[in-house]
């Protein structure tokens, strides 16, 4: 008999053959619909930028697999995270690599009900269910994982994927304006940082981590740049530029700094020359709730911006999107123990996830929405919930609350990660962006 | 004389002038509106401590001064701590010292540092009782108003100097107490420490007790930034006027929050010198405490665009830039 450490604690028995058929099938359907994507999205925006073009060639899965393989054959460690909150600074101050490994993929979230209900979490039972059949690359080559214990689906999610990985899971604290919460928080990210130092046996000093913090606020800078482009009349298709948010999550944090400022700088090319990706008075939309992941979670932004009439996703409230890289570190002194502290409550007391509450209740997330719909002039909220996602549903009333006072129509989109129900929403979203232009008739 | 009043009113207005001169030069020449206030502060400091200097060749240099304290702070909040005060200066100093050295600031429990900024109220009353208690120790023959104003003001105590006290230069026009050749050098409130131990200890315990003083700040203000501006009886005057509701609008230059563009990031309050909490726990607006130096630190470190503000009336002298620099068009 096995011991207890070695027995499969949540993952079933599947047998090679099963693991490779299903693999098989899925991966080619996984092409299939990435390539498809690709298609529809040059289809909806003929002239797209040419910077593009990177983002779509990354995006494959492939191209990025193969490097991330190369550099491990050079030693270099891969470390995977599932929440926001895994600190990518202390990561890349290590040399290592970090890369997100929650997946998209709807038929591996079919796997993912033979070790949870499916009341659980569609992001959840996917990343089971690619992890069952070695699908997500990301997922396969980490070395470790890092799994904040952020919403329910999340923690658990952790606790099983350890069967497979050594888990770092790091404690969230629930309520993110306290002394004491700041407190737990920062010693789980020292925690974390003795960790990753030991796995990748580069030990973090200032130097590194300071270039660390340098880089990813390189970063921020494009991605910034990138969603004050979205504020005016449309240049980006709103699945372009969520395309190029979430290639970050796996990309080279340079390159990709690169790339976004490349086609920033054709954006803005475009925009004096007023080349426009949809006509100007499209209605402007954003979508907020649960995280939509590349390749297959695609379905609302296409059904919006493919929509009869159009709509165009000008921004976002989503952590796969805006929420990203949209709060830089800020050091104050460029010591160790300073540094460390920036990081911890940059992660910490900048995010808007749901999975908090404090004296005001999640008073953040509602203000980030109020700032994006002045800013970025949006004419109606879509709130995305997948089933099963919890913390985002119950926000909801809370959210219609705010935007029914000033006058915003937000509308409510409950799915699954399925292809079935895309007729019926096609509906749906079709009224409300007929309602939205409807009301900017008048 | 009147030729000399105007002679000495047109050295101050072209030292004045210089001043504005250098900072507005800077300003034009960095472009963005003081993209780096840390320095931009550094700079106004030293103009500061020079013009401080001068002012204290003059004979009543002790009344211009109490009115730039009393009166100034009444509209500029405590500006004149934040960005004028020369003990400020040295501990700044101070400061790049130990970041130059990497060793770590320590902060102080958020209740000691609000115990500490009542505690000066305090400081400031028992300054001012003294001299009358010394009065009623040893009162003097004839006790005309005249007489008795001159012994609580002026007399051997001098309450008022310390008001004055930060304000010091470290070389001073009069005799201080360190001559090196021909040269006086002075510290903040040292003089005012050799006066008061003078009465008590003999003149070597006298010279001990200053140069104790001089290590204890110097040491204090290592540790911890600023430590002096967390007690100092000076910057009492804008702070009283602030603690009285009705008087909100007295005060000319403040801080103001966007609460929709804040994401509570915790910056500002990290970045504090002094450890002000209410930058980041008031939800937005005008933003009232008697704490907040103006150092505008805050406003320079908040990552979001327009979030906080400096304002003068309702002008924005200052305000929080995206300082990763977003896009240009639109």
């Amino acid at each position: 008999m096995k011991s207890q450490s070695e027995e499969k604690k949540y993952m079933p028995e599947i047998s090679q053959k099963e693991v490779e058929e299903l693999r098989k099938t899925i991966t080619a359907t996984s092409q299939k619909v990435i390539a498809e994507n690709i298609k529809r999205m040059k289809k909806t925006d003929p002239n797209r930028p040419e910077a593009m073009q990177y983002f779509d060639e990354i995006a494959d899965f492939v191209t990025r697999e193969k490097e991330i393989l190369a550099a491990k054959e050079e030693g270099k460690k891969v470390i995977g995270y599932m929440c926001l909150f895994a600190p990518t600074e202390l990561i890349l101050a290590a040399d290592a690599i970090p890369v997100r490994v929650n997946s998209g993929w709807y038929d591996a979230s079919k796997l993912g009900d033979r070790v949870v209900p499916v009341e659980v979490c569609p992001v959840v039972r996917s990343t089971i269910g690619a992890k069952m059949i070695a699908l997500s690359p990301y997922l396969e080559l980490s070395d470790a994982l890092i799994s904040v214990l952020t919403c329910d689906g999340m923690t658990k999610l952790g606790e099983i994927l350890s069967d497979y990985k050594p888990v770092w899971a790091m404690t969230l604290p629930r309520v993110k304006d306290s002394t004491q919460s700041l407190r737990l928080w920062s010693d789980e990210i020292k925690a974390v940082k003795g960790q990753i130092e030991a796995l990748t046996g580069n030990k973090i000093k200032g130097k590194q981590l300071k270039s660390a913090i340098e880089r990813t606020q390189k970063a921020t800078k494009a991605f910034r740049r990138l969603q004050e482009l979205r504020k005016g009349s449309p240049v980006i298709m709103g699945r372009d530029a969520m395309l190029v948010n979430q290639t970050y999550m796996w990309d080279n944090i340079e390159r990709w700094t690169e790339k976004t400022e490349a086609l920033c700088d054709e954006l803005e090319k475009r925009a004096q020359q007023k080349i426009w990706a949809c006509p100007p008075d499209t209605p402007r939309v954003m979508v907020t709730g649960t995280p939509m992941i590349w390749p297959d979670n695609w379905k609302v932004p296409t059904l919006v911006e493919e929509a009869n009439p159009q709509g165009i996703l000008v921004a976002d409230e989503l952590c796969s999107g805006e929420r990203l890289l949209y709060d830089p570190v800020g050091v104050d002194e460029w010591s160790m123990s300073d540094m460390l502290k920036a990081i911890s409550e940059r992660y910490l007391m900048a995010s808007t996830c749901p999975c908090f509450t404090s004296a005001d209740g999640n008073e953040d997330r509602i203000n980030w929405m109020l700032n994006k719909i002045k800013e970025w002039n949006i004419q109606g909220v879509i709130y995305y919930v997948v089933r099963g996602c919890m913390l985002y549903a119950m926000e909801y009333t809370r959210v219609k609350k705010v935007l029914d006072r000033i006058n915003i129509p937000v509308y409510y989109l409950d799915t699954e990660y399925t292809r079935e129900d895309v007729g019926q929403m096609k509906t749906r979203v079709e009224a409300f962006l007929e309602m939205l232009s409807a009301r900017i008739d008048i | 004389m009147i030729m000399q009043l105007i002679g000495e009113i047109l050295k101050l207005t072209v030292l004045a002038g210089l001043a504005v001169a250098g900072i507005l030069v800077i300003l034009i020449w960095k472009k963005g509106l003081a993209t780096k206030v840390t320095y931009l502060r550094f700079l106004v400091q030293v103009v500061a401590m020079v013009a401080v200097f001068y002012l204290f060749t003059y004979p009543v240099w002790q009344l211009i001064v109490l009115i730039v304290i009393l009166v100034l702070p009444l509209f500029l909040g405590r500006f004149f701590c934040g960005w004028l005060c020369p003990f400020a200066l040295y501990m700044d100093a101070i400061t790049l010292i130990r970041k130059a050295v990497k060793v770590r600031y320590r902060l102080l429990p958020d209740k000691l540092n609000k115990f500490l900024h009542n505690f000066r109220y305090v400081l400031l009353l028992v300054f001012l009782i003294i001299p009358f208690v010394l009065v009623l120790l040893d009162p003097p023959q004839s006790l005309d108003l005249a007489t008795l104003l001159a012994v609580l003001l002026a007399g051997p105590f001098e309450p008022l100097r310390i008001l004055v006290g930060p304000l010091i230069p470290l070389i001073v026009p009069w005799e201080g107490p360190l001559a090196i050749s021909g040269v006086y050098f002075s510290y903040p409130y040292v003089q005012e420490v050799i006066l008061y131990s003078e009465v008590v200890f003999s003149e070597v315990f006298v010279t001990i007790i200053a140069w104790i003083f001089v290590a204890l700040t110097f040491v204090g203000s290592f540790f911890v930034r600023r430590v002096w501006c967390r007690f100092c009886p000076t910057g009492s005057s804008i702070a009283v006027v602030n603690r009285f509701k009705g008087f909100k609008w007295a005060p000319l230059l403040h801080l103001d929050k966007d609460e929709e563009k804040c994401t509570k990031c915790g910056i500002c309050k990290r970045v504090c010198p002094v450890q002000v909490t209410e930058v980041y726990e008031q939800k937005g607006g005008k933003i009232n405490t008697s704490m907040c130096m103006l150092c505008t630190r805050c406003v320079e470190m908040c990552p979001y665009e327009d979030c906080l503000k400096l304002k003068f009336g309702g002008k924005t002298v200052f305000k929080s830039r995206n300082w990763l620099e977003p896009s240009t068009i639109e």
